[in-house]
């Protein structure tokens, strides 16, 4: 994905929300301390895909993340594994080691 | 000093007698209710004699309680530092100086009929809601608010007596070491305060200075990712950090839902035993303080126990030692792990073994960490369409969240329920309690840890103090507890103190640096 596909992604998601990227300054401004937009989209595209290295991006957050799923022999049974757990300490307490 | 025990011991009642039946009884302490815990009648050193600002809060209880000092001189004491160093420290964003004042004269007045922090001054991080006191978080945002009523853990603190003396400066909006909202670096290291650039550790930096540098008794902050540990740390204190829902967050400013903790940086283990056992608890405006287990007797857990004049763990403990434990640090604090290792195996009771990680350590506590962003940007999304400018140093992160998916979240909270599951029959398969050398995998999970000094270290031309973090299972603070109580009663790093900082009114005038927003989104909590 190029940095242009990516600046697209990420003014047009954020556009949806209701963020405005140019409220941000051009330039450094020590009275806010507020990132440039520049900064603001480099932040961005380095945590979508990662940070550029010889031209390139290896991957971001969102790779990490969606390359991941619960150990298993296959995705049957992957599905089955690991709950969705907000609270982990809490859902100790609530099942009192009944936990597998 | 042996005099001043006698005494106190002599007025107390006879819970004192249960007490120190209880500590010299091997096995868990025994389950205690929530209110009114009593205060044990702690030797006050010499030095706490002296100066009412070196003592610990156990100790000036006692001095309190056997009337050899009054709550108006305790707080004058600490105001007095305060006027003459804060200019140094910027450990406050807030100083009640007047009301702290009243409130120490209306203990005086109580004598014997408040509640067991009667008199203690504490710093409250300024992202706690303080009735009718601005609470900014640090942040442009709050600048001008004032919370119409007391945080929980205020409120609670408040009802036993503790006198807030000042709300605590901290990283804006809880991210990063404190400073103004701009990035400009506020409060230094007590241990360092006349150079700014040596990190105090974040994100409760001021409570943590203002306890090390003796301008309040003891303090409380909130961890997302570390946010008490580290600065403990790095300033020679016992932080606290709960099990997820042993304290109420009701009425703290929200980073992460799922991760914010509230917890004493103290002095020592027993002080933040009975800071904890204060703010602990179920809150019906909380719902994650419900249905846990209660709460073990933790202040019974932070006092040593001996047999034969030889100080041994209250009950036998595996402490796992982590593969990376040595690594990744100066030689110089690697020195001093193996030696708190070698202190620590010498204690009856104690058994120290190594424990490996997972596979998927790596994965699951750095790239999952970040899952946790979706959690600060949505409460904050009506600021974020208003003005981005209000976050100032800190909008990066905040702007990242609105990039992950809601497949995502789901992915990060059953990664959750993965690692909580390589934690339990893995890490704690093989140990009860296991060191750190991070704070995040615990505070992804909500598990409990406790910081405490273990020595000093060289930063640069500078000596610091270096401490270690131990973690132990859902709502086991006092396993922690024990432990530490443990290596306090045969070392004393715990007691050492900062030297008052030199020439304050011309360190004033010194700038402080100022970090960016991407070395603030590096650092961010």
């Amino acid at each position: 994905m190029t940095d242009d596909e990516l600046d697209t992604l990420i003014t047009t998601r954020l556009a949806l929300s209701g963020i405005d990227l140019t409220q941000l300054p051009v330039s450094p401004d020590p009275v806010t301390g507020a990132p440039t937009r520049e900064q603001a989209m480099e932040s961005l595209r380095t945590f979508l895909a990662g940070p550029k290295t010889s031209g390139t991006r290896a991957g971001g957050v969102v790779g990490s993340i969606n390359g991941w799923h619960p150990p298993a022999a296959d995705n049957a049974l992957a599905q089955q594994q690991s709950i969705p757990l907000e609270y982990p300490s809490i859902t100790v307490a609530w099942t009192d080691g009944k936990l597998s | 000093m042996a005099d001043l025990a006698r005494r106190s011991f002599l007025t107390g009642s006879a819970a004192v007698a249960a007490t120190a039946a209880i500590a010299s009884k091997a096995g868990p302490a025994n389950a205690a209710t929530r209110t009114a815990p009593r205060i044990p009648d702690v030797t006050v050193r010499s030095a706490a004699q002296d100066d009412p600002t070196e003592a610990t809060l156990a100790e000036a209880a006692v001095l309190l309680r056997s009337r050899r000092l009054s709550a108006v001189e305790l707080v004058r004491a600490h105001l007095d530092r305060i006027d003459e160093f804060e200019s140094t420290y910027q450990a406050f964003v807030t100083v009640l100086a007047d009301e702290a004042l009243a409130a120490a004269k209306a203990a005086d007045r109580n004598r014997g009929r408040g509640g067991p922090l009667a008199g203690i001054p504490l710093c409250i991080k300024d992202n706690y809601f303080t009735e009718g006191v601005r609470t900014t978080a640090n942040s442009f945002i709050f600048a001008d608010f004032v919370p119409p009523y007391d945080a929980t853990s205020v409120a609670r603190l408040k009802s036993a007596g503790g006198i807030v003396i000042g709300k605590g400066q901290m990283g804006p909006l809880a991210t990063t070491r404190a400073t103004t909202p701009n990035g400009t670096i506020t409060t230094v290291n007590a241990w360092t305060p006349a150079d700014p650039s040596v990190d105090p550790g974040g994100s409760s930096t001021g409570p943590a200075c203002s306890v090390a540098g003796r301008l309040a008794t003891s303090s409380i902050g909130t961890q997302t990712g570390g946010s008490i540990v580290l600065p403990s740390n790095q300033q020679n204190l016992t932080g606290l950090k709960p099990t997820m829902g042993r304290t109420s967050i009701h009425g703290v400013i929200p980073l992460s839902f799922t991760r914010d903790h509230s917890g004493p940086l103290a002095r020592d283990a027993l002080d933040a035993a009975i800071m904890l056992t204060v703010m602990a608890g179920p809150d019906p405006q909380d719902p994650r303080t419900l249905g846990l287990p209660a709460l073990p007797d933790l202040i019974t857990a932070a006092l040593p126990v001996r047999q034969h004049g030889r100080v041994r763990l209250r009950r036998p403990t595996t402490i796992g030692v982590p593969p990376d434990f040595f690594t990744g640090v100066s030689a110089d604090v690697a020195a001093l792990r193996h030696a708190f290792l070698d202190t620590l195996a010498k204690i009856s009771g104690a058994r120290v073994v190594s424990v490996a990680y997972p596979d998927d350590w790596s994965l699951m506590t750095t790239a999952f960490n970040n899952v946790r962003l979706a959690e600060r940007t949505e409460p904050f999304r009506p600021w974020m369409r208003q003005d981005l400018t209000l976050f100032g140093v800190s909008l990066l992160s905040w702007l990242q969240g609105f990039l992950l998916s809601g497949d995502e979240w789901i992915t990060g909270q059953r990664a959750k329920d993965h690692l909580l599951s390589e934690v339990r029959t893995g890490i704690f398969g093989q140990c009860d309690v296991v060191l750190q050398t991070g704070p995040v995998p615990f505070d992804i999970l909500g598990l409990p840890e406790l910081a405490f000094p273990i020595g000093f270290t060289k930063s640069g031309t500078e000596t610091i103090p270096a401490g270690t973090i131990l973690g132990g299972q859902a709502y086991h603070e006092d396993r922690l507890l024990e432990v530490a109580a443990a290596y306090q009663a045969v070392t004393d790093w715990h007691q050492r103190r900062p030297a008052d900082p030199v020439q304050a009114a011309a360190r004033a005038a010194v700038p402080r640096p100022r970090i960016d927003a991407v070395t603030a989104a590096a650092s961010s909590q």
